[in-house]
């Protein structure tokens, strides 16, 4: 019952027209990514994250919110109908869609794409509201070596999973904790690593230094070769999916969906993650597994289906314990600190409003994005055409004017700069820069943790292993980091490693 | 004649490079948390965690070398091989031009001739469209953060913007 009312109390928040109107911003622009290559989510949420201070929390983080799960649905449209993906979750949907497509199936591998999508947004919605709240107040009894034991996790998870060697992921990694922990020591109050410069005092920001690994970075990434598109020309017609195509579909969709939600929930794993399994799954499963790379449409259903129920996944960790799973709820993260807001077990209880508004939004988000990706879906076809030497110098405007409009600051214009041209550099030599940007946003959560505990447990080391879920959660890592020295486990994790950053 | 893409013992392995630039790195890590006091385990200073973490740094960097060393790795060449590597050095030459010229010039003087190098750099879109859209696209965006959000963008030495 109380969920009722608090569902109603979130739609009352969410139905607000400026908050309407920030999640159909949101959503439109979640898409737009999505549909168009070589700009991820990261990248779009990254731009706007500026923008979330000219409203209340509500309408910004209803706003960043539904870029992501936009960005879910529109990187199918590219898979389908270009072969590239618009995003990283979207790759698998590129190997049986596009071959749907080209044999004129166009239509119901979009129709199945978004329905699967719907269904299991819709899903991860329902189970994140009746999850978080349970999650959120076991939460409460974490104490500091719990917090720094399931943040680790985290970075070795996503370094478990990053493209590229484990050493390079960690080393990383370790970077992001160090350039997290430039400013001013939040217990002792002294400036560490900050040359003398008063710009250093408070920190780098997270707005620059995403900006610049994902935004400038990409777009100079991307003009080493020219686009090529082999969009379907095709009239795409039959959106909806015959009877035969549900049949085939409802399997995969369910089991994706169920699939994507926990993998989504996992730190470190993310709707990249979940997509892939879910189409090595529906593969195995399949009584006729040759079909699949020739057309599937449960190879479209499933992985859709997967990556959308992990991007709803993916809040429960953030909201209830505040740690982000991935880069993109870090920079959620980023959003809700800039409005002085800190996720997390009282967030619930604190800030109802805000906790059920967000989630009421993304029921509203899902309603808009059917109708955006399904009657419109002529209007990202023709956005596809759109020119990439006008668009990548647009981009580079908005990172700049962005970042400044942040902080007021040109020194964060420089430092945007700066991590741009390093991004780039570190990517040509194979270095992934999402656990970089992860352990920026959690290094000093976890300096501050594991400080706090060692101070409560007078320097004793065993605290870390006596309290079961840190326990468990550093047996984990422990086995994620020895995993990659099998020979056996490197090749399954090979396969499975992806760019997130995509 | 063909040069080897990958190669162990040589320093245009990047796999070397990588490392050794991590080994640096992390060896400045430690330096910076000595100097700033590790304090005790009952009592942990400011330089504790930037102290192992560097040695974790360190400990990684020396992975990456090793396997260098042993499995070898790609060339540096080899990194820029078959893509347009003047495309992004040209932007980021850009780039570094605009961060010097940002402060004194303004922004309305520094991001035009960006954008319109930007726009003939990048894949050259025509000069009948490129100059409109250097002009009008940073001016736009000045006039809409100036005149209507109330944000001050640097005007520079001469006052513009």
């Amino acid at each position: 019952m109380d969920t009722l009312v608090n569902v109603a109390h979130g739609f009352g928040v969410a139905l607000l027209p400026v908050n309407l109107l920030y999640c159909f911003i949101g959503v439109f622009i979640g898409t737009l990514v999505g549909v168009l290559p070589g700009i991820g989510p990261i990248s779009a949420m990254s731009l706007l994250l500026p923008v979330t201070l000219s409203g209340t929390p509500e309408s910004g983080i209803i706003m960043m919110a539904g870029i992501y799960y936009g960005s879910m649905y529109g990187g199918s449209t590219t898979s389908i109908l270009v072969n590239i993906p618009g995003e990283a979750a979207s790759v698998v949907t590129c190997i049986d869609g596009h071959q749907m497509a080209k044999q004129g199936r166009a239509g119901p591998a979009l129709g199945i794409s978004a329905f699967g999508s719907f269904i299991a947004g819709t899903f991860a919605l329902i189970a994140l509201m009746l999850v978080a709240p349970k999650l959120a107040s076991v939460a409460i009894a974490f104490g500091p070596a719990e917090y720094f034991s399931l943040m680790v996790l985290g970075l070795v998870v996503l370094t478990f999973l990053t493209q590229g060697s484990m050493p390079k992921a960690l080393l990383m990694a370790c970077i992001g904790v160090v350039l997290g922990l430039i400013g001013l020591d939040s217990i002792t109050a002294q400036p560490r690593m900050t040359f003398g410069r008063m710009e250093l005092i408070d920190g780098i920001g997270l707005v620059p230094v995403v900006m610049g690994l994902f935004g400038v970075a990409e777009v100079l990434l991307n003009t080493e070769q020219t686009i090529k598109r082999d969009i379907i020309n095709t009239r795409i017609t039959h959106l909806l999916p015959t009877r035969e195509d549900w049949k085939a579909s409802a399997g995969p969709v369910g089991r994706g969906t169920i699939l994507g939600f926990f993998l989504g929930i996992l730190p470190g794993g993310g709707a990249v993650v979940a997509s892939f399994a879910s189409y090595a799954l529906e593969k195995r499963l399949s009584k006729t597994p040759e079909r699949f790379g020739h057309g599937a449409i449960e190879g479209v259903a499933g992985p859709e289906s997967a990556n959308n129920a992990a991007a709803g996944g993916a809040f429960i960790p953030l909201m209830t314990l505040g740690i982000p799973p991935n880069v993109v709820m870090a920079l959620l993260l980023g959003a809700f600190v800039i409005h002085g807001l800190q996720p997390g077990p009282l967030l619930i209880t604190q800030n109802p409003g805000l906790f059920w508004g967000i989630v009421a939004s993304m029921y509203i988000g899902n309603v808009m994005l059917l109708v955006l990706n399904l009657p419109m879906i002529g209007m990202w076809v023709q956005l596809l055409k759109l020119p990439y030497n006008i668009l990548f110098p647009l981009i580079i405007l908005f990172t700049i004017l962005g970042v400044y409009c942040s902080s007021n600051n040109v020194f964060d214009v420089y430092v945007m700069i700066a991590f741009g041209i390093v991004g780039y550099f570190m990517r040509k030599l194979g270095y992934e820069p999402a656990p970089l940007v992860l352990a920026f946003v959690l290094g000093p959560m976890m300096e501050n943790n594991l400080r706090k505990s060692l101070i409560l447990s007078q320097g004793d080391l065993w605290t870390f292993v006596q309290r079961p879920i840190s326990a468990v959660c550093l047996v984990f890592a422990l086995v994620l980091l020895i995993a990659p020295l099998l020979p056996s486990l490197r090749k399954k994790r090979e396969l499975v490693a992806l760019d997130e950053g995509a | 004649m063909n040069h080897p893409t990958n190669v162990k013992l040589s320093l245009s392995n990047s796999e070397l490079w990588g490392g050794l630039i991590g080994l640096a790195l992390g060896g400045f890590v430690i330096w910076s948390g000595m100097k700033l006091k590790l304090g005790t385990i009952n009592d942990p200073g400011s330089g504790y965690v930037l102290f192992y973490t560097g040695i974790l740094m360190c400990v990684f960097a020396g992975a990456i070398i090793l396997s260098a060393l042993t499995e070898g790795g790609p060339t540096l060449a080899s990194r820029w091989e078959n893509v347009r590597w003047s495309k992004p050095l040209l932007l980021i030459a850009c780039l570094m031009a605009f961060s010097v010229a940002l402060e004194p010039l303004g922004f309305l003087l520094s991001s035009i001739p960006l954008m319109l190098l930007l726009l003939r750099l990048i894949d050259p879109v025509r000069w009948t469209l490129a100059i409109p859209i250097a002009v009008l696209v940073p001016a736009g965006m000045w006039w809409v953060l100036k005149r209507l959000l109330l944000i001050q963008l640097p005007s520079g030495l001469f006052g513009i913007g």
